[in-house]
């Protein structure tokens, strides 16, 4: 097994997929620091609790990077016929899927920690030069590191299961944005039941990252989100495991 | 034991018989031309064989084992399917390692058999920017990782030009030397003709004949063409004598099994002009046109 994950890992390095997320989500981590650093109407003055808010804005972009990168991990090799070569190797599939849902939650873990530590570098550099020293020892910090890390590794095993069970890239990419943007809120309203919303997975990811309000608590978020991931593998996995590859 | 057994296998696609009831057998140490016409189920057999695609009914054992359980399965069987299975962004070099770690073989293999195939130059290069004859060559690299003791090709030689082909039928030499399986599929018989041992030809899914290539080369025939203005009086006197007559366009005829000296005894006797005569023999691809369009169509 893992000599197997080892090589996801080792896919992953060897394309330019992962170092393009990165950088876009790097630079994307630099805007928010200097948007939220410069358009402070309504806000209050920079203080050394700025730090965690700065540090906490690309935290659900994060995650979205995450779910992109394993949709892309599982499904990139249906659409280039990798899988057949991967199969031949390994030809007990549910193994292979194994390996990705090791392998993605560990990947978008470490996409969270280069952004945030980007994030955090341009946050505390902009404070300093204007006076302020942050803490590292917030205790809000941690709350922010710990859901944004958990987000995005969570959202990386939800990508592997979602493309497990579509396998086709793109009606996976597609249908992924279409449940977020569009039958999440089509299913709220008609349920006339805003307290079942809280179960649905993007809410659950999101109590992730902003726990309390009308969300779950980050445990049960975090919970209910790898349900929401391993059933969709397992499902997945039946599914790759009987299919012709062709 | 046979390398290779292939027992009662069926596969069904909706309406469609891929492979009806095919069974063969591939002994250690042989290499097996699998031949046939496009769509006769040879893709389909090969991805059973590998367990890629499930069959409806029968089996397809390696060493009597279904492929799905062998231990280690690229050290003991390589393959090479398609020439169009690698992420276009990778390069050769990397898509090796991909496969040597997942198989847990030394990196350094990776290199050895670019080198094997003469693809060591372009090692650092991304996939996406190959030749189909570089993406052929770096498919039977990824084939040779492993050091396996037996080789199934699906057209490998699809994409290569002539200087390649030339390269193929040498490795394939080599490996069989070395007491290598091979079963290799094309379309084209001549393409394999100079290296393979036996061939097992199939059609519409079903098997056509199993032999070695000596006994495919016997089935050809002498022939002898002739040019006459006569063809129309010729035709049912040598027909008389049990002579198979085909006409051959305008003022030609083929007889089939005869000698040029019996049919110009024929013409002779009956007082027919001859322009021209002369005797060939049917080469293998006729033989293997033969056998496939017979059994190819079927309702």
């Amino acid at each position: 097994m893992t000599r197997l994950i080892r090589a996801e890992f080792t896919k992953l390095r060897t394309t330019r997929l992962v170092y393009s997320v990165t950088a876009a989500m790097a630079a994307f981590a630099v805007l928010t620091v200097v948007a939220n650093a410069t358009d402070r109407q309504g806000a209050p003055p920079l203080s050394a609790d700025s730090f965690s808010t700065f540090v906490a804005a690309p935290t659900t972009l994060l995650a979205g990077a995450a779910l992109l990168l394993g949709i892309l991990g599982m499904a990139g090799e249906f659409r280039h016929h990798t899988v057949t070569q991967t199969f031949l190797v390994t030809p007990d599939r549910g193994r292979v899927v194994a390996a990705k849902l090791v392998a993605y939650p560990l990947a978008g873990i470490a996409l969270a920690l280069t952004t945030l530590a980007v994030t955090a570098a341009v946050a505390a550099g902009w404070l300093a030069a204007n006076g302020i020293t942050p803490s590292l020892l917030d205790a809000r910090l941690g709350r922010v590191l710990l859901g944004a890390l958990l987000a995005a590794g969570l959202c990386g095993l939800v990508g592997v299961g979602v493309a497990a069970l579509v396998r086709n890239q793109v009606a996976a990419l597609v249908g992924t944005l279409v449940w977020v943007l569009v039958v999440e809120g089509l299913l709220m309203s008609l349920l006339h039941a805003p307290s079942l919303g809280k179960w649905l997975p993007s809410a659950a990811a999101a109590a992730i990252t902003s726990p309390g309000g009308g969300h779950l608590s980050r445990l049960g978020g975090s919970l209910l989100l790898a349900a929401y991931a391993l059933a969709l593998a397992l499902a997945g996995t039946r599914l790759v495991v009987r299919r012709a590859i062709t | 034991m046979a390398a290779i057994t292939i027992e009662g296998l069926t596969k069904r696609f909706g309406d469609v018989l891929a492979v009806d009831d095919l069974s063969f057998e591939v002994d250690q140490g042989t290499v097996v031309g699998f031949l046939g016409p496009n769509g006769a189920g040879k893709t389909t057999t090969l991805r059973m064989l590998l367990g890629l695609v499930t069959p409806t009914s029968g089996t397809a054992r390696i060493d009597g084992q279904p492929y799905r359980a062998l231990a280690d399965p690229v050290r003991h069987v390589g393959a090479v399917l398609e020439a169009s299975s690698f992420h276009p962004g990778r390069s050769a070099r990397s898509h090796l390692r991909v496969v040597a770690t997942a198989a847990g073989l030394p990196l350094a293999r990776a290199d050895a058999v670019l080198a094997q195939v003469g693809l060591a130059e372009a090692a650092r290069r991304r996939v996406g920017g190959f030749s189909l004859g570089m993406r052929q060559r770096l498919g039977l690299a990824t084939a040779l990782l492993g050091d396996p003791q037996m080789l199934i090709l699906d057209e490998p030689a699809n994409g290569l030009d002539p200087e390649g082909v030339h390269w193929l039928r040498g490795l394939l030499r080599d490996l069989a030397d070395q007491g290598c399986t091979v079963l290799v599929s094309s379309h084209v018989l001549a393409e394999v003709a100079q290296t393979v041992d036996q061939v097992v030809i199939i059609a519409g899914g079903r098997l056509v004949a199993q032999s070695t290539l000596a006994a495919l080369t016997a089935r050809t025939e002498q022939l002898v063409r002739v040019r006459t203005p006569q063809a129309e009086a010729l035709q049912p006197l040598l027909a008389a004598q049990g002579v198979q007559v085909d006409p051959d366009g305008g003022d030609q005829l083929v007889a089939v099994g005869t000698t040029t000296e019996a049919v110009g005894q024929a013409a002779a006797a009956a007082g027919i002009v001859i322009y021209e005569m002369r005797a060939e023999r049917s080469n293998l691809e006729d033989v293997f046109l033969q056998l496939t369009s017979q059994q190819g169509v079927r309702a």
